[in-house]
């Protein structure tokens, strides 16, 4: 049972139904503002120099990048990781939340679930991409083709990744297109413009609101929900045995697979907090998104990051413990001191100590702040995973091989033009869907009037 | 087929009143033939006794895809074209288990979805069928057949009204 009295009203305003839809509605409504226009322009841009980066290493080759042949995943392993780790807060935000019957979600799961599926768009560019000669990219898929019937290698994580990442990119589109249904058809009956009207109806696929529609979607939610969680936890697990299942020093580990699920969630809860307080100070949903919606991701966010210090002191202790000179080289003389000691600070730093400031409310209620630190979030787990991909391949066991690497303009330009894309995303989000899921919030609505006595015990949002 | 129906439409502010009179309404033998919400109210859903069995077709999608997926594997790797990889058995069953996992659950989800659009008629394209447009916004509706609504039609308009109805009207429209 959520008690407005002990955790603070889940809408602010005292609004009636109609005014929940109008306002979520406003910014479809309304005039584009012109920030709008100016931030899309510049996504655009970094896009097409993605774009033109893109052009160049499918016409040209990998020769075009800084990877070479002891650091042969650069920024481009780099920027994947990463990307899929922002992915993850869509769907934790969706089921770890439902799941675990946090009624504060319903403001901001549809804005995690868009960015989630943007970002995975962004990723899965990159190893499709780096496979060189990427029109041959269906040579992945399991059939037995024209080589003779040579089947993919199913013992391979690479081949794991594969399956994962698909899995993910079209599970996390359904959950949040699925979600947006009933929203779809409350524009079509609110919308006073005859295009608007077509258009949205079009996507309602016919929703009406019956009991029998609402009583299947439940079922379908709960179906969806319950095995998503299951993918969430597997997919980074999948990604992180692409490194750990190798032999290569600092990759070698255990650790590996929680360590990433839980820096994906890090990152991608960042990445919320960032689209959050945009959506408060740029569209003004102040009354949905409130300020214990951004309290709340910010305790989640020093709870995680000092599971993330844990982890990077316990890889560094296991290093030392292993006995392992090779360990013991790549994380006391190539990462906390040697060539890569910036990167590796900037990571401990951005990732195990700034988010400590969220101890304090002070810090949690200044919104500037709070997007501040989210961006060094962000960049701190970018770091991380430079740390993991290039310090291991480039001082692995034979110091004849040792080589530093450096990105090329190239590669620079098609990281610059997946956050081109994922802006994009975004922005077209912000202005042509309905950011928060409405008819949600209007479901936790009426906890606001829960003083009144208006529901009988039993009722399934008591428990 | 498409016929032409009456309806008596009951049209309500808040989801308190809407349960009560829908439970006084079932009480008293009226017939409901639909209620439309602007989100789920478990009452509701639970008194129109309609059973959904999603969750146990997508037990049992996941059942088959575990199955083929297994098997499928199995026929690649040891029936068709065995190739040895790192010293690894032929049939090296538990590195098998990933893509069987994550594979079983994007089958299971696109099944569930088929069947969701299939059973509840949403689908690219469909026309919606509205009684009230008012129901996905803030509006609470009732809907009665009146070739079958178990009750004469002053009664149920009284019932409706004295349990907080903001209006009752009828209306024509095509049911499929």
């Amino acid at each position: 049972m959520y008690k407005t009295a002990v955790r603070g009203k889940l809408i602010d305003g005292d609004k009636s139904l109609n005014q929940i839809s109008t306002d979520i509605l406003a910014p479809i409504e309304d005039k584009t503002p012109l920030w709008w226009y100016a931030a899309f322009g510049i996504s655009l841009v970094m896009f097409i120099w993605g774009a033109i980066s893109i052009y160049i290493t499918v016409t040209q080759g990998i020769g075009t990048w800084g990877v070479h042949n002891s650091v042969g995943w650069g920024w481009e392993i780099v920027n994947f990781v990463w990307w899929i780790g922002i992915g993850h807060a869509g769907t934790a935000f969706s089921i770890f939340l439902l799941i675990l019957r946090q009624k504060w979600r319903t403001a901001i799961n549809r804005a995690a679930e868009a960015m989630t599926v943007f970002a995975v768009l962004s990723a899965a560019l990159f190893p499709l991409i780096h496979m060189g000669r990427s029109w041959l990219f269906f040579w992945v898929f399991p059939y037995p083709n024209t080589r003779g019937p040579l089947w993919v290698n199913f013992n391979s994580p690479l081949f794991w990744d594969f399956v994962a990442i698909s899995a993910y990119l079209l599970i996390s589109a359904s959950f949040w297109y699925f979600g947006m249904v009933p929203d779809f058809a409350t524009i079509r009956d609110t919308a006073k413009s005859k295009v608007k009207k077509a258009v949205y109806g079009f996507f309602a696929f016919g929703w009406t609101g019956s009991s029998r529609e609402w009583l299947r979607f439940e079922g379908l939610a709960f179906v969806l929900g319950g095995i998503a969680a299951v993918l969430v936890v597997s997919v980074h697990s999948i990604v992180s045995t692409d490194f750990a299942v190798s032999v290569v020093p600092g990759w070698h580990t255990t650790l590996f697979p929680p360590y990433f699920v839980v820096g994906a969630i890090f990152s991608g809860f960042a990445m919320v907090l960032t689209l959050v307080t945009l959506m408060k100070k740029l569209y003004k949903m102040d009354d949905f998104i409130t300020k214990n919606h951004v309290d709340a991701v910010c305790r989640i966010l020093v709870f995680i990051s000092l599971i993330m210090g844990t982890a990077y002191i316990t890889e560094i202790f296991i290093a030392w413990y292993s006995g392992s000179e090779y360990e013991i080289y790549m994380f006391f003389e190539n990462r906390i001191t040697g060539d890569y000691a910036f990167q590796f600070w900037a990571m401990f730093i951005c990732n195990a100590l700034v988010p400590q400031l969220f101890w304090s409310r002070k810090v949690r209620k200044n919104l500037l702040m709070v997007f501040i630190i989210s961006i060094i979030i962000n960049i701190g787990m970018w770091f991380e995973r430079f740390n993991i991909v290039v310090t291991s391949l480039a001082k692995d066991y034979l110091p004849s091989t040792w080589a530093p690497y450096e990105p090329t303009i190239i590669e620079v330009g098609f990281f610059v033009g997946t956050i081109g894309l994922f802006g994009l995303g975004v922005l077209l989000f912000f202005r042509f869907l309905p950011q928060i899921a409405i008819s949600e919030v209007k479901m936790v609505s009426k906890f606001n009037k829960q003083t009144t006595d208006h529901l009988k015990p039993g009722h399934h949002d008591y428990e | 087929m498409i016929t032409n129906k009456k309806y008596l439409v009951g049209v309500f502010n808040d989801e308190h009143t809407l349960v009560d009179a829908f439970e006084k309404a079932l009480e008293k033998g009226v017939v409901i033939e639909e209620v439309y919400t602007p989100y789920p109210i478990h009452e509701i859903l639970m008194g129109m006794k309609v059973k959904t069995h999603i969750t146990y077709a997508a037990f049992f999608y996941g059942l088959f895809a575990v199955v083929a997926l297994l098997g499928g594997m199995y026929y690649a790797a040891v029936v068709d074209w065995p190739l040895r990889f790192g010293g690894k058995p032929f049939n090296s069953f538990p590195s098998f288990i990933v893509v069987t996992i994550v594979a079983t659950i994007l089958i299971i989800t696109i099944l569930t979805l088929f069947t969701f659009s299939a059973r509840s008629k949403i689908y690219p394209g469909k026309k919606a069928e509205i009684i009230d447009e008012r129901a996905t916004n803030d509006k609470f509706i009732i809907v009665l057949d009146q070739g079958n609504m178990g009750m004469e039609m002053p009664e149920v308009t009284q019932l409706f009204e004295s349990h907080g109805a903001s209006e009752v009207y009828q209306k024509e429209a095509n049911s499929y």
